[in-house]
Formats: structure tokens, C-alpha cells, sequence
């Protein structure tokens, strides 16, 4: 699909017709980069034209009037087979890019089902709530050129009360998000009889957020659905659309434990786009520094900006959202008291301030914003001339969705990846083809964590009591019930296990964080007034006392964190700095589930060990540094005293025994930058390995803490001198890569298993940069790692991969 | 009736144990099942004096009673207009009623909530017959289930204190559980909770079951359950069995005192809508009364106490308001001699910094001079009085605007009308608005027609 132009842009062929201001920035671009080091790729994504396919005969006359009023009167040749796949009763996922007209894929089936039989019901499940109110407006519209055939309605917790009973007897289409049918439909499926009885298709929309933890619990959530449609005799088929990943039919079949068939011809036309790697120049080579990629992207966005092309910017987190939009506004300033035409966009800001934003954006009066990954959804904010993106975005499928919200169906496009100093983000601008050759990741569930599906087996009680021969998940489901019973959750009588508690369990369990806290933000200045909210395991690093947040540019000073009450109050201020919070992480061994040696010549004690297992992680936010915008020179630090955070979750680590650290030709402080310039590397090629998100790992770096194994050391040393046992206290450390979520998310037990790969790929990704002393992209910068870390790492890999 | 000779032999009669194979041929002659004597080691069915009782989906306990009191009375149509408008006829036969409650294990609602014990109570031989089903464990609940839908079926006017909300859904989501089993709807269900809280809120506040027991029948409960213990003690029994069954007796025995409550409840109720007049009560129950009787149209009867309360004597603000109820009724009616009469009372006072619109029982006194405005303008053709009345009470809203603020939508509404009814009454006859030459009247600006009331009140303030 791709195709490699020449990486300087005036010698682009005449076919890449550009409109003019891209093609004046790429210019201007490519002539402040002679040596060729800034653009190490500019690729050019031609136009495509529409493939058409008629509108199935089987479709009613009043839908297909219904769409050719709409100026649909034939299809893409993706909907006609989504379509035509859903119409023979099999599951689909269907995965195309943005704005290739994927709903039609499903109201086109669903609806005509409808008109068919008005019995006919369908669930349509959306990860957020906007996302589901766009949708409402799409199909209000078809069901207002349907003379109001069928009944469609969000459900949701911002449904009034007075509303839900007319929903659930008239809604034919009901539109909500795995929270709500958790929490809301699902344990009071006998309020649901008509909708659950004849529930024929669930449509499940934006399938790829569906992974890792939120994933997990989606699937079991689907498990507890198709139970309760099987207890009111139906059975209902699954239509999915995701964005491109590299395992959508996987995902959708372990998702619904189905087998789903997947569509993937796209036959909708788009304009021609550029994609472009930015790395920004370097300042000083041999410390491997870069110019900040935050003012890179700020000064790009600016270029794009300045001569009228609408454009999104994407931060990774929501600080840099913030810290772009500062930037960007000061090099646009506008009139007082007129609108702002360049906007922030994440989650945090309230909805009615979020709605005003996407509508900006679409009438073309907000001409920039600065988004995290909320607007990588399929919100419909039109489409945009440019997407900038502030650093890699972790991955390969997210960079695709953001860099496809730039795209008309015509004309030209651009889309950059300004690369941070992040290992992951030089490995990529430094070596293009990998990331244009490469698949994008696969999304991973692992719905049987045993934290999980127990969590969604209480619920599944609480809904339906659960048989002798029933099945949920790869357990032994008796076992389990067995336990829960144990603990007083469920009782057994007459073969079936009963819900035995006051408490309702959905309301105790969130599907998208730890805790379903979360913190409000208060201006009390001229009386309260709530600004924003931050999620409860967000709120010790944005929230807390003296930080400075940053709310559509605008900076408050934390004045006070109201742990208990779920409150931080706030106060505007103008200063010159933002702060950072200086997290700590503690690791503690609970059990260790399997370990071996490594490294162990024959006849010699083993110079290190691989283990996994289950670990207590403890971390506390316990100060914050002041950075000063633009310079990024540290401007002073504070102390915290915030509330220790505790998870159990599983690990693998690597240990390294003291003959092996104490046999090391450097000096305590060089051996100990190896170690975590090692483990750095080693962190970015887990990920890759685990073609995981980087924020689903944790890195920490501890003592060995007393464990059997350790003490068993012990009496093998048993023999030696007194100096010895002085020389416990040395350092002997534990290196862990651990899963960042409560009860483990299933990475340590592979990463076991392939330990010897991540090794060797890790003494490949150190030995082959370039760098003189460590920078980012291996062990880390010279700067945290000092003179020697680098080889350090290397001789300690040398050790385990003899 | 309820004194014949006969239904005293029965109450007589039924005092004496009945062989039990009687009692239950008696009870529920349709359905076929047997009963038997409790097995040994079944301590709570020996406890309660209970049976085990099967059908074909299995079994479950049954404790049947028979109390004295409270005794049975004959329910009124005009009193069930009352309490359950739009009952059919059928709801006035009295052994079509069943008293209905229910314990559970939770409050939460949902599909995961059981109503592990369900008391239901009749009248039978003048007195109140009991009987509390109740499921040893979970793999009861269809048997039971199936017993409730044979009563069901029996008797078709359901009464509750609170089961529109909770009881009666949470019955039907276990019915729909099982799948087979279909209740007969009940074709009236009175819930005594929301008519009890009309009468008996302005004295008690809330309005328990017992404290409505304590306060208004005049009878104590004695020790009885916290109530949110009760889901707990089920569970204890679950797994403890034999050794929890002490406790939970005392849940049986709570549910009868709950019924029996609500059968006595029902009682005093019923006579109150049957025969307000004869009621000695409490002044406020006599307010509340005629609230409930008015909010059911019933005109007269609600006068006739409306009066009678405020004979006896209210409290100021419960005056005021029950004066001002009275003479909207009394006008509907076309009593105007005594609306005018209640509205100049409630007037007296208001206007020359009497009265200020701080406060909604303070607004009644302005919204009475705006109905004497009204009386004065059509019945009596004074119109110069009434403009009179009018600017009197648009005088007295203006105190109030300057000690509270904002002014409250009553208020404004108020204002606005009063505003529009000078200006008619102010236009010389044939005049037309806003003919030039003709003077604005002093408490009219112009353009100030759709202003609120608050930007009238700053511009008469800026012209001073």
C-alpha cells in the first residue's frame, strides 16, 4: 500500500499532485535538512479509488430508498461483504481504516432485520459515551426516513429514569458501553425479557480498544451476555469493526468465543497522503541529545497551522496535551474574547466542553487541537489537512488511527511522527522500514486472570445461578465456585451455585482502572467550581499538593489534595514552570512460581537466575520537580507525603548472584548504572517481544528480599567466613519487568519462557547503536547511565548469554 | 358485621387447634400437595410450629397462625376509591384481599436479590389468618413460588406497605426466573405506604411500619429485629443451619408483626376514608386527611375536614396553607362567600411592609389579594377595588424583592400577573395598550411588559 519516495521532497513525481501548503511545508521541511538526518522517511500513500458493489436485493425497498436519500444508492465492496456475511448469519469483524463508512456494515443488516421482523432487537456496544451518542444522530436520521419503524436509544447513566422503561420495551436498537451493560442491563436482565429473548446481533464498534485489561473484562462481560441470551433462548451473532490490527479475527474471536470471519477489503476512495518520520536534529552528538521533540512538534504544528491547514496534534500524555497547547497558543495569539480557535482535547474535560470541541472541528471554525488518545476514537470530528504527533505512540496500530484523522476523500494529507528520545521512537526513525513493514501489534486478552473472572463470575451468580455443566472461561468453574463459596460469596444448593451477599458485585467491580474513584478538580476562587476530573491512580501524579495543572492552557496551583473526599482544589496561576512527580516503586516477592539458572557453565555455580511469579508492588508518588517551559531546566523540588499504592500482580525477574556482580571489572556506582541501563533496554525489548503497550509493563530494580531460595544460598555459604556474611548487604539485585495491573495480565510466564530471546535481543539492541557511552534508544543517556554503563550492561550480558 | 353470631362462633372456633391436615385442606383446597409433620433435626420447623409442604417442583416450609386481632373488617367502596382509584368493583370483596409482605436478601433490587421468606395474611373466621412461606434453601424457591401463585390466584387484591416499589417487582423477577411459572396479576394492589405518608407525614415525619404502629394505632411491637440484619441471618442459616435457627425465628416472627401491622394499618385507613367526619384526631392527621381526600376529588368530604382541622387548630404555616387549599376547593365549588372570607383572612396583614415574599407561606397572602382582585374585577365590577388589591400586592412583592434576592419564580410569575391585570383594569374603556397620550400607570413602565419581575423592580429603584 505504501510506496517509497525519495526522502527529498522536491523530487517528488508528478503523480503526488500535493495541495499547496503541504507541498510548501514539505519543501520548506527538506530544505533545512541537507544532510537528510531530520526526514529520515517521507512516504507517499497514493489516492485510492472507490470499489463499488450494488446494494444487495434482499435489502427492503423503504432501507435501500432510506440510504439512496442519503446519496447511498450502492456500496462499498467491504459493506456489501460485511453485509452480506451478517445477512448469512456468521459473525464478522470488518477492519478499515477511518472514515471508510464502517457502520453502514451493521445498520444496513441489523435495520433491514428489523424491517423484516419488528421483533428483531439488537445491543450495540461502544466503548465510550460519545462515541454512542454520535452514532444515535446517524440512525435517528435513517429511522426519521423510515417513518419511525423502529425504536433506537442510548442507554447509558445519563438515560432519566422516566426514559429506561420505554427502552427497554420499544428500543430495537440499544445503544450503550460494556460499563453500562455490566453495571446497569445485565444484572437486571428480567427488566430486559423482550430485548434478551430476541436479541439477534450485537454490534461491537471500535473492537482494538478491547485489549489487555479493558479487553479482558469485555470478553467476560460477553460471557455473562450470551449466558443470560441463553437462558431467554436466544443466540445472538456478533458484527465488529476495529481499526486495523494485526490480529483482528483473533481478538474478535477470543473477545466473543466465536468464530468470526473477517473483512478486510477496504473499498473506499481517499486522497493521497504523506507520511513522514521526524526526528529532530541533534544538538550534541555525543551525548546523543536531541532537540526537544515537544518543541518540534509545537514549531511543525505552528508551520501547518499558520498556513491554514486544520490540524490535530497528539501528545502522549495528558501534561504534554497541555504543554503543546501553551506553546501553541502564545505563537497564535488571538483577539480577547473571541473563540479559541486552537483547542485542547483529553479526557478530563468535561463532556458538554467536549462536544463543543468536536463541533468546532467539523464546521472548521476550531482550525488546531491538541489531543491525547481520546480523539483517536472514531469520533466524528471531520476530517483534518494534518496529524503531528508528539512522540511515537507506543504502537504501530495507534500511530495508523491517529496519523488517519488527517484525510480527505480528496486532496492531499499529511501525517508526522516527530520521534522522542525514547528508545522505542529512535529504533523507528532510524530504521523506517521497519515501521512501515511492519504489522501492527495484536491486541492480547487474558479474560481468565484469575482476578478478573473471578470479579465476573460473582456477577455471573448474582444474574443467573450457575449450573452443574455450565462453562465460563478455561477454569475449572466448579473449583471456583467451590472457593467463592469459601469466602462467603456463593452458596451451593441443589447443584447450582447462589449469590449470598447484600451487595450487588457489579457495582464493586470497574472494567477500565483499579479503582472506580475518581478525583474532581475545584476552582474555589469565586465560589467551587468543578474543572475537570482525573482518575483515581492519575490523581497522585497530577494532582497533588503544589503541582501545577494545566487545564486548556490555563495553569492552577494545587492548593490542597483532599485524599479522603476524592478532591483537589485549585487555583489559577501564571508562572513559568510545570512539575514533574517522582514516583517510587517498591517490588516484594509473594511466591516465586518457577525458577532456573542462567548462565551456568557445566561444573560452575550459575551467575544468575530467571524466576516468575506472584510480586507485592508498592509505589508512592513521594515528590515532584519544577521544570521551566522551553528551557526544561529544573527550577526546584518538593517533598510528598501521598498514600502508598499496593498491587498484587505477577513478574519476571532476573537475578544476578554476587560472584557475578562482584566479578565485574568496574566500580560499584558503573556496575549499578549497567544494571539499570540493562534493565531499560531490556524493557523495550519485552515490549516489542510482547508486542505489548509500553504502559502495561513496570520496570524496578530491588535487593533480593529473603525468599526459600535465598536461604537455601545461604546454607550453601554456611561454611564461610564472618567477612563473608558482612558482605551480605552488598548489592545483589533483582531486576523485574512487572505486569501494571492487579492480578497480572498474563506477560511474566512468556517472558520465562523466551527469556534466552529477550537476552539475546537486548545484547543486539546495546551493541548495535551507534552511541559512544548509552543513549535513549539502548541503556539509556549518557547523562543517567555515566561513562561506563553502557559496557557495563554489555559485560553483564555476556555473562547470561554464554 | 363483624359482630353476627356467626363469625363470633368462628373466631371462637378457630382459637382451638385444628387437627393439621384440616388446616391445610382448609387453606389451599385446590392445589395438590402434602404436608408433613417437620423431619427431625428440622429445629426452625419445629421452632414455628411450621410443615414441610410439596409440590411438584420439591418443597419448602410453611408456618401458618391465626390471630384474634386485628379483627376483620369489611372493606368500603367510597374509602377504596380513595386509597387505590380505579379498582374495580371486585376490590371491595373482602376475601379477595391478601396482605402481603416479604423478606429478602438484599435491598439492592436485581436478578441476584431473593425473597427468601413470603408472608401472606387474609381474613378468616374474623380474624387474621397468617401464612409465611419460606425457603430452606435456594433449591425451594420454585416450589415455593409455585404456592405463592396458587394464593395468587386466589386472591386478587393485593395490600402492601411499600410493595409497588419493592416487594411486588422483586416477586415478579423471581417469577420470571424461573421461566414456568406465571402469577395471575393481581387486579389492585394497594400500597398503603404513599397515602399513610400524605396523612401522617406532617406529624411524624417518616412513616415505618412500626412507627406508624406506635403512633397512630396505638400499639407497641415489642422487641423486634433491626431490620438490616435480616439478609445476614438468612445466610448464617444457609451454611450454619440448625444452630442459626433460633435468630431467624425471629425474623418469622417479625414478618407477622409486619403484616399483622399492615392489616391494622389497613383497618384505621380504610375507616378514615369511609367516615372522615367520625374521626377524633389528631388536628394535623385531620389536614392530612383532607389532603389525600382532596388530591382523590373527593370535594366535599375534604372540605367538611379541611374546616374541621382548622377548628381544632393548626400550627401557623399548616394554617395558612390548609386556608389556602380550602378556598381554592371552596371556589371550585362556587362557594364564593367562603373562599372571600379565607382569602381576606390570609390577606389581612399583607401589603404596607406586612408581609414579604421571603418566604411561600408569606406569598399566600399576596396571592389571596390577587384572587380578591380577581372576585372584585368579574363578580363584584369594582374594578377600581381591585386595581386597589393589586397594587397593594404588587406594593408588598417590591418589600420583599429588596430583602431577599433573587426574587423566587413564584414571585416573578406572580409580579408579571398582577402587572397585566393593572394594566387591563387601569385602561380607560375602549382604550388600547400603548396608545400614545395616555399616562403609563405608576406601577407600569413601558417595555417592561415581558421583563422579569427583577428588572422591574431596578428600574422603579433607579427612578427613585
Amino acid at each position: 500500500m505504501t510506496q517509497t519516495l525519495a526522502v527529498h521532497p522536491a523530487r517528488l513525481p508528478e503523480t503526488a499532485r500535493l495541495s499547496a501548503p503541504i507541498r510548501a511545508i514539505l519543501d520548506d521541511l527538506a530544505a533545512r535538512d541537507a544532510a537528510g538526518e531530520v526526514l529520515t522517511a517521507v512516504r507517499h500513500i497514493p489516492a485510492r479509488e472507490a470499489q463499488w458493489a450494488a446494494m444487495p436485493g434482499w435489502v427492503r425497498p423503504a432501507l435501500a430508498a432510506a440510504y439512496a436519500a442519503k446519496g447511498i444508492s450502492q456500496l462499498y465492496t467491504h459493506q456489501a461483504e460485511a453485509a452480506e456475511r451478517t445477512r448469512a448469519g456468521r459473525n464478522a469483524v470488518v477492519v478499515t481504516p477511518t472514515a471508510s463508512g464502517k457502520t453502514l456494515c451493521y445498520n444496513l443488516p441489523v435495520l433491514n432485520a428489523v424491517l423484516e421482523n419488528s421483533d428483531t432487537r439488537a445491543l450495540y456496544l461502544f466503548p465510550t459515551k460519545a462515541l454512542a451518542q454520535d452514532q444515535l444522530a446517524e440512525l435517528h436520521d435513517l429511522c426519521h426516513r423510515l417513518e419511525d419503524r423502529f425504536g433506537v436509544f442510548t442507554y447509558d447513566g445519563d438515560t432519566p429514569a422516566d426514559a429506561r422503561r420505554a427502552i427497554r420495551e420499544r428500543g430495537h436498537i440499544v445503544l450503550t458501553n460494556p460499563d453500562m451493560l455490566h453495571t446497569g442491563i445485565l444484572p437486571h436482565h428480567t427488566r430486559w425479557t423482550r430485548l434478551f429473548q430476541n436479541l439477534k446481533y450485537i454490534v461491537l464498534d471500535e473492537l482494538h480498544t478491547y485489549r489487555g485489561v479493558f479487553g479482558s473484562h469485555l470478553c467476560n462481560v460477553l460471557r455473562r451476555l450470551r449466558r443470560v441470551a441463553r437462558f431467554y433462548g436466544s443466540d445472538p451473532q456478533f458484527v465488529c469493526c476495529s481499526a486495523t490490527i494485526a490480529n483482528p479475527g483473533e481478538l474478535a474471536g477470543r473477545l466473543t468465543e466465536k468464530e468470526v470471519e473477517v473483512v478486510e477489503q477496504n473499498g473506499a476512495p481517499s486522497g493521497e497522503k504523506f507520511f513522514v518520520l521526524y526526528n529532530p536534529p541533534v544538538v550534541n552528538r555525543n551525548l546523543g541529545i536531541r532537540r526537544s521533540y515537544i518543541h518540534e512538534t509545537s514549531r511543525l504544528a505552528h508551520e501547518f497551522l499558520s498556513r491554514g491547514a486544520q490540524t490535530i496534534v497528539f501528545a502522549n500524555s495528558r501534561l504534554h496535551t497541555e504543554i503543546l497547547l501553551t506553546y501553541l497558543r502564545r505563537k497564535h495569539p488571538q483577539a480577547p474574547a473571541t473563540p479559541d480557535t486552537i483547542c485542547g482535547y483529553r479526557g478530563g474535560y468535561l463532556p458538554n466542553e467536549r462536544r463543543a470541541i468536536e463541533r468546532g472541528l467539523r464546521e472548521g471554525r476550531i482550525r488546531g487541537v491538541v489531543a491525547t488518545n481520546a480523539l483517536e476514537l472514531g469520533i466524528d470530528v471531520g476530517s483534518l489537512d494534518a496529524t503531528v504527533m508528539a512522540g511515537y505512540p507506543g504502537t504501530i496500530a495507534s500511530t495508523w488511527q491517529r496519523a488517519g484523522r488527517a484525510g480527505r476523500r480528496s486532496g492531499s494529507s499529511c501525517a508526522v511522527l516527530v520521534a522522542s528520545s525514547a528508545p522505542l521512537d529512535q529504533f523507528i526513525a532510524r530504521h523506517p522500514d521497519y515501521f512501515f513493514g511492519r504489522s501492527p501489534e495484536r491486541a492480547f486478552i487474558q479474560p481468565d486472570n484469575l482476578e478478573i473472572l473471578l470479579n465476573h463470575l460473582k456477577c455471573a451468580a448474582f444474574e443467573l445461578p450457575i449450573g452443574p455443566n455450565e462453562e465460563f472461561g478455561a477454569v475449572e468453574l466448579q473449583d471456583l465456585c467451590a472457593r467463592l463459596a469459601e469466602a462467603g460469596y456463593l452458596h451451593s444448593s441443589g447443584g447450582h451455585w447462589h449469590w449470598t451477599q447484600e451487595a450487588y458485585p457489579a457495582d464493586t467491580v470497574s472494567l477500565r482502572s483499579v479503582s472506580s474513584d475518581n478525583f474532581v478538580i475545584i476552582d474555589d476562587t469565586a465560589g467551587p467550581e468543578v474543572i475537570g476530573e482525573v482518575d483515581f491512580t492519575s490523581a497522585p501524579t497530577m494532582v497533588h499538593p503544589k503541582a501545577i495543572y494545566i487545564h486548556q492552557g490555563q495553569q492552577y496551583h494545587v492548593e490542597r489534595l483532599d485524599f479522603e473526599a476524592r478532591k483537589a482544589y485549585v487555583k489559577p496561576v501564571d508562572v513559568d514552570y510545570y512539575t514533574d512527580a517522582i514516583r517510587y516503586t517498591q517490588v516484594h516477592i509473594l511466591e516465586c512460581a518457577q525458577t532456573e539458572p542462567l548462565g551456568a557453565a557445566a561444573g560452575e555455580a550459575p551467575a544468575a537466575a530467571r524466576n516468575h511469579g506472584d510480586v507485592l508492588v508498592r509505589s508512592q508518588v513521594v515528590g515532584f520537580k519544577k521544570i521551566k517551559f522551553f528551557t526544561h531546566e529544573n527550577a526546584g523540588a518538593g517533598n510528598l507525603e501521598l498514600p502508598e499504592n499496593e498491587m498484587h500482580t505477577t513478574a519476571f525477574w532476573l537475578t544476578l548472584e554476587r560472584p557475578l556482580v562482584e566479578s565485574l571489572p568496574f566500580s560499584v556506582s558503573d556496575r549499578q548504572c549497567g544494571m539499570f541501563g540493562l534493565l531499560h533496554a531490556m524493557e523495550t525489548v519485552a515490549t516489542l517481544l510482547l508486542m505489548c503497550d509500553r504502559r502495561d509493563l513496570g520496570v524496578s530494580i530491588g535487593d533480593r528480599s529473603p525468599s526459600p531460595g535465598a536461604s537455601a544460598a545461604a546454607d550453601a555459604a554456611a561454611a564461610g567466613s564472618l567477612a563473608e556474611m558482612a558482605s551480605q548487604d552488598l548489592f545483589e539485585p533483582n531486576l523485574y519487568l512487572y505486569d501494571a495491573y492487579p492480578g497480572g495480565i498474563g506477560f511474566s510466564e512468556p517472558l520465562f519462557r523466551v527469556c534466552d530471546v529477550l537476552l539475546e535481543k537486548t545484547r543486539e539492541l546495546i551493541a548495535g547503536c551507534a552511541c559512544e557511552h548509552g543513549c535513549p534508544s539502548c541503556v539509556g543517556p549518557v547523562g543517567e547511565r555515566g561513562e561506563r554503563g553502557k559496557q557495563a550492561a554489555l559485560a553483564i550480558l555476556g555473562r547470561l548469554c554464554e | 358485621m363483624s359482630g353476627s353470631p356467626k363469625i363470633q362462633w368462628a373466631r371462637l372456633a378457630a382459637l382451638k387447634p385444628l387437627p393439621r391436615a384440616a388446616l391445610s385442606a382448609a387453606a389451599a383446597p385446590a392445589a395438590a400437595r402434602e404436608a408433613s409433620p417437620p423431619a427431625s433435626g428440622d429445629s426452625l420447623a419445629r421452632l414455628l410450629g411450621g410443615e414441610r409442604v410439596g409440590n411438584h417442583y420439591g418443597e419448602f416450609l410453611r408456618v401458618q397462625r391465626w390471630f384474634s386481632e386485628p379483627a376483620e373488617f369489611t372493606p368500603v367502596p367510597r374509602a377504596l376509591e380513595i386509597l387505590a382509584p380505579g379498582a374495580p368493583p371486585a376490590a371491595a370483596d373482602p376475601s379477595q384481599w391478601m396482605f402481603l409482605d416479604t423478606e429478602t436478601t438484599g435491598l439492592a433490587g436485581g436478578t441476584g436479590t431473593y425473597a427468601f421468606l413470603v408472608g401472606m395474611a387474609w381474613w378468616e373466621s374474623g380474624g387474621l389468618r397468617v401464612e409465611q412461606l419460606f425457603m430452606r434453601d435456594f433449591d425451594q424457591e420454585h416450589s415455593l413460588l409455585l404456592e405463592l401463585a396458587g394464593r395468587l390466584a386466589d386472591r386478587r387484591v393485593l395490600v402492601t406497605f411499600n410493595g409497588k416499589t419493592f416487594d411486588w417487582p422483586l416477586l415478579e423477577t423471581r417469577f420470571r426466573m424461573t421461566r414456568q411459572i406465571e402469577p395471575r396479576l393481581p387486579v389492585a394492589h394497594l400500597d398503603l405506604l404513599h397515602p399513610a405518608r400524605q396523612v401522617w407525614r406532617m406529624r411524624l415525619g417518616s412513616v415505618r411500619l412500626a412507627e406508624l404502629e406506635r403512633e397512630v394505632l396505638g400499639f407497641d411491637r415489642g422487641p423486634d429485629l433491626w431490620s438490616q440484619m435480616i439478609p445476614q441471618l438468612y445466610f448464617d442459616y444457609l451454611r450454619g443451619g440448625e444452630e442459626a435457627a433460633p435468630p431467624l425465628a425471629d425474623v418469622f416472627r417479625h414478618n407477622q408483626m409486619d403484616l399483622r401491622g399492615l392489616a391494622t394499618l389497613a383497618a384505621r385507613m380504610m375507616d378514615l376514608c369511609a367516615h372522615p367526619e367520625r374521626t377524633e384526631a389528631d388536628p394535623l392527621d385531620l389536614y392530612g386527611i383532607s389532603r389525600l381526600l382532596r388530591n382523590r376529588g373527593d370535594r366535599t368530604r375534604a372540605r367538611q375536614l379541611y374546616e374541621r382541622s382548622l377548628e381544632a387548630g393548626l400550627p401557623t404555616a399548616l394554617d395558612r396553607a390548609a386556608r389556602r387549599e380550602l378556598a381554592a376547593l371552596a371556589k371550585r365549588d362556587g362557594d364564593l362567600p367562603r373562599a372571600v372570607d379565607l382569602w381576606q383572612q390570609l390577606s389581612a396583614g399583607a401589603g404596607a411592609g406586612g408581609a414579604s415574599a421571603s418566604e411561600p407561606e408569606d406569598l399566600f397572602a399576596l396571592e389571596a389579594l390577587e384572587q380578591l382582585a380577581l372576585y372584585y374585577e368579574r363578580r363584584v365590577r369594582q374594578p377600581e377595588r381591585a386595581a386597589g388589591l393589586a397594587r397593594e400586592a404588587l406594593a408588598a412583592l417590591r418589600v420583599g424583592a429588596r430583602t431577599t434576592h433573587p426574587p423566587g419564580m413564584r414571585a416573578t410569575r406572580l409580579a408579571e400577573r398582577l402587572e397585566k391585570r393593572l394594566r387591563r383594569l387601569e385602561r380607560p374603556k375602549g382604550g388600547s395598550p400603548g396608545r400614545p397620550g395616555i399616562p403609563c400607570p405608576q406601577n407600569c413602565l413601558p417595555g417592561h411588559e415581558k421583563t422579569r419581575y427583577g428588572a422591574v423592580w431596578q428600574a422603579r429603584t433607579g427612578d427613585k
